[in-house]
């Protein structure tokens, strides 16, 4: 049942059209604001129309250096969440997002997706280096990804305002070697 | 306002100052990128990039050939990417080795500097360099840049492993370090 992309409670796949309405929902949860994950260009916190998520949808759909994918609840086959891995400038540094909708976060579906990304770039990939992006205020992030092995590797700083002030870009990197250590040393895990 | 510095002037790129710079990308020690590029470049492929320039009143970006004042001869190149209006920017500079060490891409940079704090009220300013480049990380230290960020073994570059850098100077700790300006500017 496992597959690259899939686990006991979650799949990852292509986005389509008709998940937009559940896209839509969860980008413009008031939660998720400025940690949305959506391609440059577009507003950080201000509602998204329909004509801006159908947009989004296609732009992650035409990555080249990288992919988006859905992630779907495998009991409902609702849509809960979008990943991304992107290595454009580099293989051997891809970079990693992932964001649950609000409404299905504390499930473990976090985990569950990490694991994938992460195995996914480390047994398929020439990747050696995996690092994460995360808005120094986004405190459930960088305690997620410090949760799961990643190092804190320093900040861009003053990368944006929130709430009246800078803030800034923290950076976790995980290397391949931590990543295998943490499997018990064996690859395919 | 020219953007004139002690030893330098910064001007637009010229049709004649090409195969200079496709001499430079092709030396592996001066192409200045974190992924090394096969020294093949050729001066028809930077004409091509040079005549798809088009003017925007949206640039995102400036790239300025650096000559020398004394005898106007072509030192290298100073850009600036990535800019967020009013926001930040991301500086580049490649010199001619034979401009190492005369205080030629330190004039460059801070000319550059002022135009982006000065003229375009940048409120930071930042520039990627790796492990394996200790000129480039003086270079930056020497206007005031501080590393930020280092990203572990990120780049693999003359048969090693190196870390990815990237240094920063917020615009108070620019004008703390040019007293000569006054930063009219209100903060954040």
């Amino acid at each position: 049942m496992d597959g690259l992309f899939e686990s006991h409670t979650i799949v990852m796949r292509p986005f389509e059209a008709g998940y937009r309405p559940a896209l839509q929902a969860y980008l413009n949860h008031p939660d998720l604001a400025g940690r949305r994950y959506i391609p440059w260009g577009y507003p950080e916190l201000a509602p998204l129309s329909e004509h801006q998520v159908e947009q989004i949808i296609q732009e992650w759909n035409e990555s080249k250096k990288g992919f988006h994918l859905a992630v779907i609840q495998r009991e409902s086959s609702n849509l809960i969440g979008h990943i991304e891995c992107d290595w454009e400038w580099d293989p051997h540094c891809p970079s990693i997002s992932l964001t649950i909708g609000p409404p299905f976060q504390h499930h473990g579906y976090g985990e569950q997706v990490l694991q994938l990304q992460l195995g996914y770039l480390f047994n398929y990939t020439p990747a050696h280096t995996v690092t994460a992006w995360i808005n120094d205020w986004n405190q459930d992030g960088l305690a997620f990804f410090s949760k799961h092995g990643f190092q804190n590797a320093g900040r861009l700083r003053r990368t944006g305002i929130h709430a009246g002030k800078y803030t800034d870009l923290v950076i976790m990197d995980m290397l391949r070697t931590e990543w295998l250590a943490g499997q018990g040393g064996q690859h395919g895990a | 306002m020219a953007l004139e510095g002690k030893l330098v002037i910064l001007r637009e790129q010229k049709r004649e100052d090409l195969q200079k710079l496709v001499d430079l990308r092709n030396d592996l020690e001066t192409q200045a990128w974190s992924v090394s590029l096969p020294p093949d470049f050729t001066l028809e492929m930077y004409q091509k990039r040079y005549e798809k320039r088009e003017f925007s009143f949206e640039r995102q970006d400036g790239q300025f050939t650096i000559l020398t004042k004394d005898t106007g001869e072509y030192a290298g190149l100073v850009s600036y990417t990535d800019l967020h209006p009013r926001f930040s920017a991301t500086i580049g500079i490649i010199v001619d080795k034979k401009y190492w060490g005369g205080g030629v891409a330190y004039d460059a940079q801070e000319v550059l500097l002022k135009f982006l704090y000065e003229e375009l009220g940048l409120r930071v300013v930042r520039l990627w360099t790796h492990s394996g480049n200790p000129r480039a990380v003086k270079l930056a230290q020497k206007s005031g840049f501080k590393v930020s960020l280092r990203m572990r073994e990120a780049i693999w570059k003359n048969g090693q492993l190196l870390d990815n850098l990237n240094m920063d100077l917020l615009r108070e700790e620019y004008y703390a370090l040019h007293p000569e300006l006054i930063d009219g500017l209100p903060e954040i």
